[in-house]
């Protein structure tokens, strides 16, 4: 099921061949994850930038009822550690996954084009936005947040709302079409990063609106 | 295979349950057939003490030395315990780190208070299974921080119980629920136990119980609830009577039998019977109540909305609702509930019963008994490090699925630096000062010019929500040993030394800590002695000063010798002459308590 690879190896704790699988065909002990596992490998997806939910959930919940520690209580401490181990990876892959905007910077990573913690830089596409609503969060600070200013805000930020619930929901078509092509071409991860960028910009930008409507911003 | 019981180790019950088959049994007192053992103990002087029923029926008589809600305490230091705890319980003053109770002149933590809870749970299952019990799942709240739930494993191990696992008390109520007979659906488990409130809210789907988000309050209980009561009544008593600690103790009783009667009735009537046998009567109706409570209740508000949001969910999004813990019972709990999700709430299994239930399942997951069910459960609180000014750096997020791993990079700031010190934290606060300090780890390296070490460091936390820190020398390839200071905890060696005290009680030592118990209660009634005299001079008798004060010095004298005998005899001659002048002080509480009552009557 989770097979991705035909290459066997050898089960530690019975020693009989067993495939790429989070635990032994044959005893179900606990397989060491190779180093440098991806996260589509841990859940037995192929790589992709779509992914399908359903499939994905499925796959997460097959994957937890063969490695979750609870499965391995009562085993030797050898596999309760690969057991912890390997499941704090399935959880971490399927967190990523299951997100299209995790997902995609995940992919960038992959493919050694990171996008980065902090990106000071204005997207272009979004200079007015940006623009006019740190303008109006000024209005709201020295105004001493009266209604109006307040009223104002509170339009901006439904539609950086807005902004990043379309860029977001695009994404998955994005994928899709870029799935069908190469989807580690340069010119896909340019513009991949690009669209990732405006989201972050964009998640950063709502993050402050709510902190000075909620009267905790730091100066 | 060996029987593993789960236990609800709770704030005002516990219970232990076991998996039978397929379905889930508690397990009563062998002696009484009581189901629920109340969560108190009781300690006497010269090493003996009671636990349960037994306990709790001490608290008037020895209110300091009988520890109620010893889970408010867990993974604790002295700075968290509130004023109200303060003057209801002795601490040892002036400790560092985990809090510790001054109980018959001897000092316990709370995992030790917890331990005698757990062994005679253990006891009662021994009994009823007729097999030695050595494994527990012990239930905890879901917003418990890393140290109360250590400090919870930690009870365990002192108990003599190997921990498997700690399962979160709504999750474990969930489990009980039969909800897996359901296929599909969201649900908001509602937990409001004696002291702390939880709301979880999972998603079922083939028998996975899958936690998207939880939230609380670990410091709001039908304890609460109680208390508010408990003012009420303590009010039409005069100052004198109202602070002193034994009728304190009796109002709280009455004040948690009232609320009881008033989710039945629409009005009740409390009876205080004072210790010189006259009564106190009060009426109190259900309304009067809720406006007495309703903030406290509506402080479940809050959290239960950003469970919600953190799930990425509405109310309208959640199919069945779960009452859970005792103070569900209470009509004004139901009906906000019952607002704040816009459904009611399930009936069926007994909200006292539920979570051990739950324990007693997910014992029977971890044993291969039930195969059909899984747990997913998740962190309560965001996990971090201090970094540069004190910040607050996250590493882990809230709400992230359990076990999970986080791996950092760390190097040295000065030359020839000789270990990298790491500070843990959890909360959800900026500042590394607003957040519970967890523990400091230090990782001894190799003495290398600044910026030449490369030290990662794993940060583990496993499906009990306990996190474990392991690192390794990327130079040489090495793993590091990590020397763990809990904050507000017990050390490995702390738990050695408590097990190996338990285990062989040494001629001296017993000798010595009789002599200790025996100071320290000459303390208490000097102190007690002295405060009365001073407040009270007024009703002593002619010469009766002076002979208390000549009981008091020789007390004084012996305290500071090693003869503990001796200390006890004039403990007893201090008491004996005391005793008129006591009696007389509660005597004129008592009447300008009934002064005031009848002046209030015309």
């Amino acid at each position: 099921m989770m097979r991705v690879e035909t290459r066997d190896r050898e089960c530690w704790h019975c020693s009989r061949r067993t495939g790429l699988e989070l635990v032994c065909l044959h005893c179900e002990a606990p397989q060491p994850l190779p180093a440098a596992t991806d996260f589509f490998t841990v859940l037995g997806l192929p790589r992709r930038l779509g992914v399908d939910r359903q499939d994905l959930d499925d796959r997460y919940h097959s994957a937890s009822r063969a490695i979750h520690p609870d499965r391995h209580q009562t085993a030797g401490e050898r596999d309760r550690a690969l057991s912890l181990a390997a499941s704090a990876a399935v959880n971490r892959a399927y967190r990523t996954l299951r997100d299209p905007v995790a997902r995609g910077r995940y992919w960038l990573e992959l493919h050694g084009s990171p996008l980065g913690d902090r990106n000071n830089q204005v997207p272009a596409a979004l200079a007015a936005l940006v623009f006019e609503t740190q303008e109006q969060l000024e209005a709201l600070r020295s105004s001493g947040r009266a209604a109006a200013e307040r009223q104002q805000v509170e339009g901006v930020r439904g539609e950086l709302d807005e902004r990043v619930r379309a860029l977001t929901a695009d994404l998955d078509a994005r994928y899709a079409a870029w799935d069908a092509g190469d989807p580690r071409a340069p010119e896909v991860l340019a513009e991949l990063k690009r669209r990732l960028s405006e989201i972050a910009y964009l998640t950063t930008l709502l993050d402050d609106v709510e902190e000075t409507l909620a009267g905790r911003e730091h100066t | 295979m060996e029987r593993v019981v789960g236990i609800d180790l709770g704030t005002t019950n516990s219970l232990v349950a076991v998996l039978d088959g397929a379905a889930p049994r508690v397990l009563p007192d062998p002696d009484t057939g009581a189901r629920l053992l109340p969560s108190a103990v009781a300690f006497l002087p010269g090493d003996e003490v009671r636990v349960g029923a037994a306990a709790r029926a001490l608290a008037f008589e020895r209110p300091f030395d009988t520890i109620l809600s010893v889970k408010r305490f867990m993974g604790l230091g002295l700075e968290h315990v509130s004023e109200e705890d303060r003057r209801r319980y002795r601490f040892v003053e002036g400790s560092e780190g985990v809090v510790r109770f001054l109980v018959a002149g001897r000092q316990v933590t709370a995992p030790e208070v917890s331990a005698y809870v757990l062994r005679e749970l253990k006891r009662w299952a021994e009994a009823a299974l007729g097999e030695p019990v050595a494994k527990a799942v012990i239930t905890v709240p879901a917003y418990f921080n890393d140290s109360q739930r250590q400090a919870t494993k930690d009870a365990g191990r002192l108990a003599g119980l190997q921990v498997l696992r700690l399962v979160n008390e709504p999750t474990a109520a969930s489990l009980a629920y039969g909800l897996n007979e359901r296929p599909e659906g969201t649900i908001a488990v509602y937990d409001l136990g004696g002291g702390t409130f939880d709301v979880s809210i999972l998603k079922l789907r083939g028998g996975v119980f899958e936690v998207l988000a939880t939230n609380g309050d670990t410091r709001l209980g039908g304890d609460d609830l109680d208390a508010r009561l408990a003012d009420l009544l303590l009010a039409e008593l005069p100052e004198t009577l109202r602070s002193h600690p034994q009728i304190h103790a009796q109002v709280l009783a009455l004040a948690e039998r009232a609320k009881r009667a008033l989710s039945e009735a629409a009005r009740t009537q409390v009876e205080l019977a004072t210790p010189d046998g006259r009564r106190i009567s009060r009426a109190i109706t259900r309304e009067e109540f809720e406006t007495l409570v309703r903030d406290l209740v509506e402080r479940t508000g809050h959290p239960c909305r950003q469970a919600l949001k953190d799930a990425g969910l509405e109310p309208s999004d959640v199919d069945e609702v779960v009452a859970v813990g005792g103070s569900t019972r209470v009509p004004l709990v139901r009906r906000y509930m019952h607002e704040l999700f816009g459904r009611p709430a399930l009936a069926g299994v007994d909200p006292d019963e539920v979570v051990a239930l739950g324990a007693g399942i997910q014992a029977g997951i971890l044993t291969g008994g039930r195969r059909d069910m899984l747990l997913l459960d998740v962190i309560p609180l965001s996990l971090g490090i201090e970094t540069m000014g004190g910040v607050f750096t996250r590493i882990i997020d809230r709400n992230v699925t359990i076990p999970v791993s986080h791996t950092e990079h760390f190097t040295t700031a000065v030359d020839n630096q000789t270990s990298v010190d790491v500070h843990v934290l959890q909360g959800e606060r900026e500042l590394a000062a607003d957040n519970r300090s967890l523990a400091r780890f230090s990782i001894p390296i190799e003495p290398l010019p600044a910026g030449v070490p490369r030290l990662e460091c794993t940060f583990l936390i496993d499906a009990n929500g306990i996190l474990c820190v392991t690192a390794s020398d990327l130079r040489s390839g090495r793993e590091r040993t990590v020397e763990v200071k809990p904050s507000y905890g017990l050390t490995d060696e702390e738990i050695e030394r408590m097990l190996e005290e338990s285990f062989d009680h040494a001629e001296d030592d017993v000798q010595r800590r009789q002599l200790l118990e025996a100071r320290v209660d000459a303390n208490t009634i000097l102190h007690a002695t002295g405060t009365s005299l001073a407040r009270h001079a007024d009703r002593l008798d002619p010469g009766e000063g002076d002979r208390i004060r000549a009981a008091m010095d020789a007390l004084a004298e012996a305290r500071d010798g090693n003869d503990h005998i001796r200390i006890r005899e004039l403990y007893d001659a201090l008491s004996t002459v005391t005793e008129p002048f006591a009696q007389r002080i509660m005597d004129s509480a008592l009447h300008d308590a009934m002064v005031d009552r009848s002046l209030e009557e015309l």
